[in-house]
């Protein structure tokens, strides 16, 4: 099943985003694509938000993922993982981000899944941000 | 006292041997084994490749940290060694090898962040508190409030990704290769900073907080815009990269240092060894009335000489119990606070 929406703006990414967060109820591993400005780092945020983190969500990227622990849910721990920086999923195993997937209380985020699809489980939900020609944003959420 | 301090949270194993007395702080020795050159096709640090080489280094980089100092295990007061943040797979062999030491020598073990070693490579000079200090690096970009050496707050930091990070990004944009940072300061020497008009986010919040992400987004849509992108092309549009980026964190150190009455404002990390950053940021600390300091190159980057001068500040103020070892964790998230 696809969804799609069509976020005018940043504001509308985010909120989309805190919405879906809601719905949510553990264990699953969202796949993030989307270009270079996209919005994946807002929705990200947006997701955190929706999960009551407080914290400010930075990039991933350096240190390839970053967990945090959320009070008071069934989801006990975000996990932010960025493969922008890599070329086969080994290097995901390898720092352990392989023990989070599908845990009931812990929810999985991975920017840039085309870089480790070989490690990618088969439950998975597809989130695609594609930047339209007027600079709107289609989010599609495909389970 | 005499500290042992081991690095090796990414692609840098390092050992280091500290000495002081009476509040004089002299490096020994400091050993750095870098692995740049063999992540550079990669285009980053690979954890799996990382932890490897530090494996392969980490026991005669601690030896020849020993050896050039002339220190034997008896005079060894305590072992230093950085616990977080970092990349899990390279932290722990820093930390696993630390242990053992202190299990096989029966010596204290102090877990240090990663962070407060970078700062702490300034107190080489003597600092006038209150002090603010802004921390660059691949993985940070921080403004950091320092009450003594070993009290502090951090009051800002980014909201997305890092300064080093976003040099590291446009180089790719730009197919400059990696690292970014040098290569982007380099290019940008011979373009026109005013070329492209590109963002300078969050500079109007009332906040200390960065965000570096849009700018490297508007680098990505201006360049799509011009067709031939040749040598002047890139030099202009590194150029005036640099110039938003390097703006935005002067201006607001200096608006920290305002707000907080700072004595001295210090920068650390990777990213301060950016010749612009220094220049800039040294001038408005002159006109703003502080003093300025920044580490030598070597001591930017990542080494355990930093880890080691952090480790000797907080020995100072509590020394850790022998046969602590067990009790020291590896945390690859570790915020300074």
């Amino acid at each position: 099943m696809t969804t799609k929406f069509i976020a005018k703006t940043e504001k509308q990414t985010f909120a989309y985003a805190q919405k879906l967060a809601a719905k949510l109820k553990g264990g699953e591993v969202l796949c993030l694509t989307g270009d270079l400005g996209a919005g994946k780092t807002v929705f990200t945020k947006g997701i955190a938000s929706g999960l009551g983190i407080t914290k400010i969500i930075t990039s991933p990227t350096f240190v390839l993922m970053k967990v945090y622990g959320i009070k008071n849910e069934n989801i006990k721990h975000l996990i932010h993982i960025d493969a922008y920086r890599l070329s086969h999923g080994d290097d995901l195993e390898a720092i352990g981000a392989l023990d989070y997937f599908g845990k009931p209380n812990c929810l999985t985020i991975i920017e840039w899944p085309e870089r480790v699809s070989e490690i990618l489980p088969k439950e998975k939900i597809d989130v695609k941000i594609k930047i339209l020609k007027d600079n709107n944003r289609e989010i599609s959420v495909k389970r | 006292m005499i500290v042992l301090a081991i690095e090796s949270s990414c692609d840098e194993t390092s050992a280091s041997v500290i000495k002081s007395t009476r509040g004089k702080i002299e490096i020994l020795s400091n050993i750095i084994s870098s692995q740049i050159s063999i992540h550079q096709k990669y285009g980053g640090v690979v954890p799996e490749v990382a932890a490897r080489h530090h494996v392969q280094n980490i026991n005669w980089v601690i030896n020849d940290a020993l050896t050039e100092a002339k220190i034997d295990s008896k005079k060894i007061d305590v072992i230093a060694t950085t616990a977080g943040p970092g990349l899990i797979t390279s932290l722990i062999v820093g930390i696993e090898a630390a242990k053992t030491l202190a299990f096989a020598w029966n010596k204290p073990l102090l877990p240090v962040n990663h962070m407060y070693g970078h700062i702490a490579a300034n107190f080489l000079q003597p600092i006038s508190f209150p002090a603010v200090c802004l921390v660059v690096s691949g993985g940070h970009t921080e403004i950091v409030v320092l009450k003594n050496h070993t009290q502090m707050k951090k009051i800002g930091q980014t909201v997305d990704d890092a300064i080093g990070e976003a040099f590291d990004k446009v180089a790719k944009l730009l197919n400059l290769g990696y690292p970014g940072g040098p290569i982007v300061s380099k290019l940008a020497e011979n373009g026109d900073a005013k070329k492209f008009s590109l963002p300078r986010p969050m500079l109007a919040s009332k906040d200390f907080n960065f965000s570096f992400s849009g700018l490297k987004t508007s680098v990505l849509y201006n360049a799509q815009k011009i067709k031939k992108q040749d040598d002047q092309f890139k030099a202009d549009m590194c150029a005036s990269f640099q110039q938003a980026a390097v703006e935005v964190v002067v201006k607001k150190t200096i608006r920290a240092a305002e707000k907080y009455k700072a004595k001295t404002i210090m920068m650390a990390g990777g990213v301060a060894a950016n010749k612009k950053l220094r220049l800039d940021l040294e001038s408005a600390t002159k006109k703003f009335g502080a003093n300025f300091t920044v580490p030598p190159f070597v001591l930017c980057t990542d080494n355990a000489a930093m880890i080691g001068i952090a480790g000797t500040y907080l020995a100072n103020k509590k020394m850790p119990s022998k046969n602590n070892w067990h009790k020291t964790k590896v945390d690859p998230n570790w915020e300074l606070l």
